[in-house]
C-alpha cells in the first residue's frame, strides 16, 4: 500500500506528510473560495463546451431535433461529470479553472491522484452540491481539518494550493559592507554562543517583514529586541549603540549571528 | 547552533536547481516512466534536498527558503513513489468491454447489500400498500401527483387521447432523455447519500417503495391493475432494480466509511463502487428508452398482454445477466487472488 503514515496536522490550513525516509513536509491545503471561483470557471467552461457540441448536434440532426434535444441532454449530463474527473485523473489533478487559481488534487498522502479517485469525487458532486451552491460541501470542508468535502472524504483525496514559488534570493541586509560589531569581537562571540535559534529567527522576522508594518509598530517592535538584546544577551559599548537606530543594530546582530565566515575572518 | 544561511544557500543552490530541471522534465512528460539514470538521480537529490529541508526546519530559519525546499521534496516524493497507469493499460477497448462482465460479478460480489436495499424497499412497499388499503384518505397526502391519484381519468386520458395526438418520436427521444438524466440523478444520489453511514440511502429507498406501494394498491383497489402492470412495468423491470442496485451502492459506501481502516485496498473498493455506478448507468439508458418509447403506447395501439410479455421477457434477460455472467471469470480471479495472498 502507499507508503506513508499520516499526521494530519494540528493547523486548519495545511497538512504534513512523512515520508518513508523521516522526511516530514506540509501541504498548504485550499480554502473553499478559491475552490469555489475554480469550480464557477470551470462551470463557465463546461457551459460552452455543451453549448459548442449542442450547434454541432443541431446542424446534424436539423431534420429531426427531438432527437437532438435528446443527444444534447444526455451530452451535457456527461459531460458535466467527465470534464473534471478526465481532466484531474489524466492532467495530474488540475483542471483548467484549479490551474488557474493554483489548486491541486492530490491523494491524502501527498501523492498524485489516480483515475478512480477522480471519478468518485467528481460523481460525490450530486451530493456535495445540495441544496443549491454547493452548500453541503462548502458545510463539510468548513468542519473537515483537512478542507475536504464528502466527495473527498470518500476518494480519500484533497485540493492542496499551489502557487508558483520563486527560489528564494539571499536575504537583503546579508551583503552588507561594513559590520561595526565586528570591532568587539569577544562580545559578537557572546552574542552567537547565547543566541537560540528561535531568538535568530525572530530577528529575522522582524527584519524581513520591516516593510509591512506600520511604522509606528516597526519601530516598537526594533527597540523592544534590541532592548532585550542589548540587556540580556550582550551588551555591545553604549557609545556604538548610541549612534545606530534600533534597526541598524537588529542588521548587524544579524549579520554576526547568519555570516560566520566574513566575521571570522 | 545557528546555521550559517548564506555558505548554505550557496553551497545547496545548485543541486537545488538541478533537482528543479529533472522534475520540470519529467513532469513535462506524458507518460511520467523514469529510466534507471534518472531514477538514480532523482533518488540522490531528493535525499539531499529533504536533508537540507531538515537542516532549514530544525534552524527555524527562512520561511520562504522553508517553503520552496518542501515544494520540491513534494515533488520529488510525488515522482519517485506514485506509479502511474502505462498509457497502454488505459486506451485498450477490451478493458472497457470488461464493464460488462464486472458489473454483474460486482453485484453478486455484493448481494447482501443489495437484499438489505430490497428489504427496505419491500417494507415501503408494504406500509404504503397498507396505508391506502385501509385509509383511501392517505392517497392525497402519499401520492403527490394528481394523475397518480386519480387513475380513472389517467387511464381514459391515456387510451382515448392517443388518436388525437400522435405521439411523435420526436418528442418521445426529448422525454426519454430527459428520463434518463433524472433517474441517474436520483440514484447517483442514493449511492452517495451513503455517508450518512446509509441513513439517507435507506430513507430514500423506503420513500421510493412507498410510493410504489400505494401507486399499486390505489390502481388495483379501482380496477386499472393491468393497465398499471402494463404502463409501469416495462421500464419498470429495470428503472426499480437499478434503484435497488444505487441503493446496495449507498450501503457498500457506508460499510467502507465505517470500517476504512480495516479494509487494506480502498482502490478496489472504490473501482467497485464505480462499477455499480456504471452499471446501473446503463440500465438507466435502457429503462429510459423504454418507458418514452414503449410503456407509453396504450391498448388499442399495443395490447397490455403483450407489453407484460415484454416486461416479463426482460426481467428474465436481467436475471440471468445479473446472476450468470462472469460466473467462471469470478471463480478464477477468486482463486488468483487466494493464489497472491499465500505468496
Amino acid at each position: 500500500m502507499t507508503p506513508t503514515s499520516l499526521f494530519p496536522a494540528a493547523t486548519a490550513a495545511e497538512l504534513t506528510i512523512a515520508t518513508p525516509e523521516g522526511v516530514l513536509f506540509r501541504l498548504p491545503l485550499a480554502g473553499p473560495a478559491s475552490r469555489l471561483y475554480a469550480m464557477l470557471l470551470d462551470a463557465v467552461i463546461v457551459l460552452g463546451a455543451v453549448n459548442g457540441v449542442g450547434f454541432l448536434v443541431y446542424w446534424i440532426f436539423s431534420k429531426a431535433p427531438g432527437f437532438g434535444f435528446m443527444m444534447i441532454t444526455l451530452a451535457e449530463f456527461a459531460i458535466g461529470f467527465a470534464y473534471s474527473a478526465l481532466l484531474e485523473g489524466f492532467w495530474n489533478g488540475q483542471t483548467v479553472g484549479k490551474r488557474l487559481f493554483h489548486l491541486r488534487v492530490v491523494d491524502q498522502s501527498g501523492l498524485p491522484l489516480r483515475l478512480e479517485q477522480a471519478w468518485v469525487r467528481n460523481l460525490m458532486r450530486v451530493l456535495d452540491a445540495l441544496p443549491f451552491a454547493y452548500l453541503v460541501g462548502g458545510l463539510s470542508v468548513l468542519s473537515s481539518p483537512l478542507m475536504q468535502r464528502f466527495g473527498d472524504r470518500v476518494a480519500g483525496t484533497l485540493v492542496m494550493r499551489q502557487a508558483p514559488l520563486p527560489e528564494p534570493s539571499e536575504e537583503f541586509w546579508m551583503g552588507q559592507k561594513y559590520n561595526s560589531f565586528v570591532d568587539y569581537p569577544a562580545i559578537a562571540i557572546k552574542l552567537r554562543k547565547a543566541a537560540t535559534p528561535e531568538l535568530a529567527s525572530l530577528i529575522q522576522d522582524a527584519l524581513r517583514r520591516r516593510n509591512q508594518l506600520a511604522p509606528y509598530a516597526r519601530r516598537e517592535i526594533h527597540r523592544e529586541i534590541t532592548a532585550y538584546l542589548q540587556t540580556e544577551i550582550s551588551q555591545f559599548p553604549d557609545e556604538l549603540v548610541e549612534r545606530l537606530s534600533d534597526e541598524q543594530y537588529l542588521i548587524n546582530a544579524s549579520g554576526i549571528l547568519f555570516n560566520r565566515q566574513r566575521h571570522s575572518k | 547552533m545557528i546555521l550559517d544561511l548564506e555558505r548554505f544557500q550557496a553551497q545547496a543552490r545548485p543541486r537545488w536547481r538541478d533537482l528543479e530541471s529533472l522534475l520540470a522534465v519529467l513532469e513535462n512528460r506524458p507518460d511520467r516512466r523514469l529510466n534507471p539514470a534518472e531514477a538514480e538521480q532523482l533518488q540522490a537529490l531528493y535525499a539531499q534536498t529533504a536533508a537540507d529541508l531538515n537542516r532549514v526546519t530544525h534552524g527555524a530559519l527562512s520561511p520562504e527558503l522553508r517553503q520552496y525546499l518542501e515544494r520540491l521534496v513534494a515533488r520529488s516524493y510525488s515522482e519517485l513513489y506514485y506509479a502511474p497507469p502505462m498509457r497502454s493499460e488505459i486506451w485498450q477497448p477490451r478493458r472497457w468491454l470488461r464493464i460488462f462482465t464486472a458489473f454483474p460479478e460486482t453485484f453478486r460480489q455484493h448481494a447482501r447489500y443489495f437484499l438489505l436495499a430490497l428489504l427496505i424497499t419491500l417494507l415501503g412497499c408494504t406500509f404504503g400498500g397498507l396505508a391506502v388499503h385501509y385509509d383511501p384518505a392517505s392517497v392525497d397526502v402519499l401520492l403527490p401527483a394528481d394523475y397518480l391519484r386519480n387513475p380513472g381519468q389517467r387511464v381514459h386520458e391515456e387510451e382515448q387521447g392517443e388518436p388525437k395526438h400522435p405521439r411523435s418520436a420526436q418528442i418521445e427521444a426529448g422525454f426519454s432523455a430527459q428520463l434518463i438524466k433524472h433517474n441517474i440523478q436520483i440514484a447517483l444520489l442514493t449511492a452517495a447519500l451513503g455517508v450518512t453511514f446509509g441513513i439517507g440511502t435507506a430513507i430514500l429507498l423506503f420513500e421510493n417503495g412507498l410510493l410504489l406501494g400505494a401507486v399499486a394498491v390505489h390502481y388495483t383497489q379501482q380496477g386499472f391493475g393491468l393497465f398499471m402492470t402494463a404502463w409501469l412495468l416495462p421500464h419498470g423491470v429495470f428503472e426499480i432494480p437499478s434503484i435497488l442496485i444505487a441503493g446496495q451502492a449507498g450501503f457498500y459506501l457506508a460499510r467502507l466509511l465505517l470500517r476504512r481502516q480495516q479494509d487494506r485496498d480502498v482502490r478496489q473498493s472504490m473501482r467497485e463502487w464505480l462499477v455499480l455506478i456504471c452499471g446501473l448507468a446503463m440500465m438507466l439508458v435502457w429503462a429510459g428508452l423504454m418507458e418514452a418509447f414503449f410503456s407509453q403506447h396504450h391498448a388499442p395501439v399495443l395490447p397490455y398482454g403483450f407489453k407484460v410479455a415484454v416486461a416479463a421477457g426482460e426481467l428474465v434477460l436481467l436475471t440471468i445477466y445479473l446472476l450468470m455472467i462472469g460466473r467462471k471469470a469470478t471463480d478464477a480471479t477468486g482463486s488468483s487472488t487466494v493464489g497472491s495472498a499465500n505468496q
